[in-house]
């Protein structure tokens, strides 16, 4: 995309929402685009971003045209998902090259909730967490990651970010645990959930 | 450019520089001051204790959420509430520097004047 693009004054910018450098370096092979490290969750925080992948495109006088979209550029997970990527690739090139973006601004402005003060909380602790679990403090990681997870239970990237820090598998039983518990609680996402065709 | 979020390793009560470099805010007497804004102090007395500035006391006056850790005495601030709340009501997209993978820093605003696709995503 961004080499397809690029002629159209164009710049991805990947950012993992992530602690591991070496797994994230793993997916981004050949990749020629920035792709950042965001280990405080930095970005979850300004943009109210709670589950990954979440895009935001954003216009040449820093204006947010589309807010956290859940939209996927691979179709890696369209299995699981059924979520198409080429349509939303088709969005993106409607944007870049016609600048029709898919919502009205209107649309936009009301497309995201707020963080709740619990979710903030939730951001505070999961960075306290991270911290003593570098200083070799595992109580006080255990302790504040638990926090963290109880001030938003149904937030991907607390939850689930969490699990492999934690000696768990983000692809196991945790996960298919979590992805009940959170359509039991009608799948709250701040932004605009994917179009999935199952 | 820094990002608005600090993390205190040592309690709450900070010197005048180390609220400077943490918070990117200074103490003067026209109040509480980032390059040329300054934020009112109503009550003073309330921000300072032994000779030193009390962090979250700043970080509420400058509606920064901010969480103490009891035990371990670290101390997490994060972002003006307002840049969010810019960001979700009026579509200004907050600016940030994070390091690439190489741990160069990269910030939004280093790709101003170009359409930005931003992608969050993670290995979990």
């Amino acid at each position: 995309m961004q080499d397809e693009l690029a002629d159209h004054n164009f710049q991805v910018i990947a950012v993992a929402i992530d602690e591991d450098v070496e797994a994230v370096r793993g997916f981004m092979e050949g990749i020629t685009y920035p792709v950042l490290m965001d280990v405080d969750h930095v970005l979850t925080e300004l943009y109210a971003i709670s589950n990954v992948p979440s895009v935001v495109m954003i216009d040449e006088n820093d204006t947010i045209v589309q807010p956290n979209w859940n939209a996927y550029a691979t179709d890696t997970f369209k299995d699981y998902t059924g979520i198409d990527s080429g349509e939303q690739l088709d969005v993106i090139r409607q944007w870049v090259i016609n600048d029709t973006p898919m919502m009205s601004a209107d649309e936009a402005k009301t497309a995201v909730g707020d963080l709740s003060a619990d979710e903030e909380l939730a951001r505070l602790h999961f960075r306290i967490a991270n911290h003593l679990r570098g200083q070799g403090d595992n109580d006080g990681a255990a302790r504040n990651f638990d926090r963290a997870a109880e001030h938003a239970p149904h937030d991907w990237t607390i939850r689930r970010a969490m699990m492999p820090l934690r000696g768990g598998d983000p692809f196991g039983d945790e996960f298919f645990a979590l992805a009940a518990e959170y359509a039991e609680a009608g799948r709250p996402f701040h932004g605009v959930a994917a179009r999935s065709r199952k | 450019m820094q990002n608005d979020l600090a993390l205190l390793t040592n309690g709450p009560l900070v010197s005048a520089n180390e609220l400077r470099r943490e918070l990117g805010w200074e103490l003067k007497p026209e109040g509480l001051c980032r390059e040329d804004v300054c934020v009112l102090v109503p009550d003073r007395a309330s921000l300072e204790a032994d000779g030193k500035i009390d962090a979250v006391a700043v970080a509420a006056l400058l509606d920064r959420p901010a969480l103490v850790d009891e035990v371990t005495g670290v101390v997490a601030i994060g972002a003006q509430r307002s840049i969010r709340k810019r960001a979700i009501d009026d579509l200004q997209a907050p600016d940030f520097v994070l390091p690439d993978l190489d741990g160069t820093p990269h910030a939004l605003s280093d790709h101003r004047s170009k359409k930005r696709l931003l992608v969050a995503f993670s290995s979990w």
